[in-house]
């Protein structure tokens, strides 16, 4: 016997499916260039956004956002191993993909902020940093890249492997946020969603602060003048013809 | 025989050495030039592209003449035999296989020169709209170098 439980809220799916969007686009923007990195920029900081949504989630979200509910723990995994675990959200095998999803795109994210491309696009950190140190997290920023790509390819893979091979539709639960699991495991739910509304809320306003802060709020309480003065143009006279 | 085989050797390297430069040299300038055509690419961005508000036309149309400066400045040169390895400011990402495909560098070096006069002409206009559009042009034709010649790291 068989019943439909709610399984991913609407905060996670809507996290989800726009990182999904976001990542594509900040690769296409990055392969054209040109006048598009200022857009992969912007991805950048929003899939920065999404990220520290996601993380805040984590703590505050719904049972099966929160960490502790799937996070691969050592016995959960030996157990997962032994045939003997037993679940609703993401198996063990499928918390350390996601977790690993996670740091490699932080990782894409992190060095991106400080990134340069030798042309005219600087990450909104560049000013906290040197030429030198930026063209070396450049190059890490091209680096993780291919580590997040294989963790991409692997996911896509595996969600083909759980559809056709184990019969298992992952998508459609993270479409609608339904699952169908058995009787006997869905007595064992413990689910609060008690204050949703306020704790989504205040995980937007705290995402939305950092990446203000990391693409405006900062620069400006730094002093951007004084950054900003070797690409302005002259203001007086004088200086103009020097 | 020999002694003459050896000096018709020892003469040809002095001479090619001579005519193209010593390596680090070539690789020094060519960074430099680059490096001083992103000032005045980031000048323009900041101007045209970034806040409008502070466009002033006299400084962009130097800009865009310092680029067109740097791409008419005959850079070829700086691209002699073995420039694919040494430390000019820093090590070079040029890639050896460059000199295989001397011809389609050239192909994407012309177009980067001549999207840089064209800026340069439209910039004298002081048309904001003008010189954004062709600024796009600029910046991309950076791209196919890069993509083209130069080692992703």
């Amino acid at each position: 016997m068989k019943v439909t439980i709610h399984i991913w809220d609407v905060p996670h799916r809507l996290f989800h499916w726009l990182l999904a969007i976001s990542v594509a686009a900040v690769y296409i923007t990055a392969k054209i260039g040109g006048e598009w990195i200022d857009w992969h920029g912007r991805l950048g900081i929003f899939i920065l956004g999404l990220l520290i949504f996601r993380i805040i989630w984590g703590f505050v979200g719904s049972t099966h956002s929160r960490f502790v509910t799937f996070f691969p723990t050592l016995p959960r995994i030996i157990a997962y191993i032994k045939g003997q675990w037993q679940g609703i959200g993401h198996n063990p095998l499928g918390a350390i993909s996601a977790i690993a999803l996670l740091i490699a795109v932080g990782a894409q994210v992190g060095t991106g902020l400080f990134a340069n491309d030798d042309i005219a696009f600087e990450g909104p950190l560049f000013n906290f940093i040197n030429k030198p140190l930026s063209d070396k997290l450049t190059s890490w920023h091209n680096t993780t890249f291919n580590v997040l790509l294989a963790l991409i390819v692997l996911h896509l893979v595996a969600i083909f492997f759980y559809r056709w091979i184990k019969k298992t539709n992952l998508v459609v639960p993270m479409l609608t946020g339904k699952k169908q699991i058995p009787v006997a495991l869905a007595e064992s739910i413990t689910t609060s969603h008690a204050n949703g509304a306020a704790r989504f809320i205040l995980s937007i306003v705290i995402s939305s602060t950092v990446v203000w802060g990391v693409s405006d709020g900062i620069a400006r309480l730094y002093s951007p003048q004084s950054q900003q003065t070797s690409k302005t143009a002259p203001t007086t006279q004088a200086s103009a013809s020097f | 025989m020999k002694k003459n085989l050896t000096l018709a050797v020892l003469l040809t390297a002095t001479a090619t050495a001579a005519f193209a430069g010593p390596i680090e040299e070539q690789i020094r300038f060519r960074q430099s030039a680059y490096s001083f055509a992103a000032w005045n690419v980031q000048k323009i961005k900041n101007q045209v592209v970034d806040h409008p508000e502070t466009f002033n036309k006299d400084n962009v149309a130097a800009a865009a003449n310092a680029i067109a400066a740097v791409a008419n400045s005959g850079l070829g040169a700086l691209y002699g035999e073995g420039t694919d390895h040494g430390v000019g400011w820093k090590e070079t990402r040029l890639k050896p296989e460059f000199f295989q495909r001397k011809d389609e560098a050239i192909k994407v070096a012309n177009i980067f020169n001549e999207a840089a006069n064209e800026l340069a002409k439209v910039a004298a206009t002081g048309d904001a709209a003008a010189i954004k559009t062709q600024f796009s042009k600029v910046t991309e034709s950076c791209k196919g170098c890069h993509d083209l010649i130069r080692i992703k790291e």
